[in-house]
């Protein structure tokens, strides 16, 4: 989990690892704040490679001040956004491995001995992302015409307010069990387009992953997101994919919303 | 990936997609990249605690639900 260490050094310094690449230019990083307002981000040497760095107050990184931190939903914004635009302008300069949030050695020895430990992992995945970039596809189901049928007649009809009509307790059941098959209907349905929308991409992509699906906006159209997934696509097939994805709509009628060229940080993981 | 280096008056340089979502952005800041240990945090997402903030946020992010910590909350 943690080390404990930290604590006793609360109030010493610590070293946050953004990226490693192989050359990065220091011109395009040298005006961006990181995730500590003041100290610059320098470029630390490790073998043939180099990783983005700054020195930060230790005590920012403990795990209760994480915790704070990231429960709160623009801290945790402003934190992912910083860290996200080092990884993004390093990427811009050269190949580039992102590295998670919150990578922090106690020193740049230790952080150098750790990387160095690390370069074949760096490597592998240097050669595997050349080229390539990270492009997001998220797909919501078509919105149906009919709203969500409910077991009950709808409402403000005069049928409501008038007395029950003889079967009305048979129709009921009647409803409700259509509502239970179309609810069933609507899962395949949205099941065999998430299928088909990912095959598709996958046919085109280097790799492909699905991530989680997010919660349903509140109040929104109704749209239920039924695919979140991100693809590894050589730059050369990006107008390919962007294609594809203008022919799926047309296809399917479902919303599809891409998202990239990102820096492809679901894809250095796995060597 | 070789780019030409943008000059930094450049509003936009980067490669990332500007103003991306928060949502879509933690899906990759959070739990990919390449995981080396560190000395402080071994991995943001595999610290319990945070992990289930992070989760009870996430699941907040999209449905526009007030969080608990929206005012008062440390910054």
């Amino acid at each position: 989990m943690t080390e404990r260490g930290l604590e006793q050094d609360a109030g010493g310094s610590a070293l946050y690892v953004f990226a490693v690449c192989n050359a990065p230019d220091p011109a395009v990083f040298a005006r961006l704040p990181g995730v500590a307002a003041g100290v610059p981000l320098r470029r630390l040497r490790f073998g043939e490679l180099t990783a983005i760095v700054q020195t930060v107050r230790a005590a920012d990184f403990t795990d209760e001040v994480l915790q704070i931190r990231m429960s709160d939903r623009d801290e945790l914004e402003r934190y992912a956004r910083a860290h996200h635009d080092v990884v993004s302008a390093a990427a811009w300069s050269c190949p580039t491995v992102p590295l998670p949030l919150a990578t922090l050695y106690h020193g740049e020895e230790r952080a150098r001995q750790a990387l160095l430990e690390e370069t074949g992992r760096f490597v592998a995945a240097l050669r595997r992302t050349a080229g390539h970039s990270e492009w997001g596809v998220k797909v919501y189901a078509a919105e149906s015409r009919v709203p969500e049928p409910s077991p009950e007649p709808p409402s403000g009809t005069q049928a409501v307010r008038s007395r029950p009509a003889p079967g009305a307790g048979l129709a009921y059941l009647e409803r409700k069990r259509g509502v239970q098959a179309q609810r069933e209907r609507r899962h395949e349905d949205a099941l065999q387009l998430a299928e088909t929308v990912d095959a598709a991409f996958q046919n085109l992509a280097a790799a492909g992953r699905r991530l989680r699906l997010h919660a349903p906006e509140r109040g929104g159209k109704g749209h239920v997101q039924v695919l979140n997934a991100t693809y590894l696509v050589a730059d050369r097939r990006a107008t390919e994919f962007e294609a594809l994805a203008r022919r799926l709509r047309d296809a399917t009628g479902a919303r599809i919303d891409m998202s990239g060229p990102w820096v492809p940080y679901s894809f250095v993981g796995e060597v | 990936m070789e780019r030409e280096v943008v000059p930094w008056d450049n509003p936009e340089p980067l490669s990332g997609p500007i103003g991306v979502p928060l949502v879509d952005l933690l899906d990759r800041v959070l739990a990919t990249g390449v995981v080396i240990s560190g000395d402080l945090v071994i991995a943001i997402a595999d610290v319990p605690l945070v992990r289930l903030s992070l989760h009870a946020l996430l699941s907040s992010v999209n449905e526009r639900v007030p969080a608990p910590w929206a005012d008062g909350g440390p910054l």
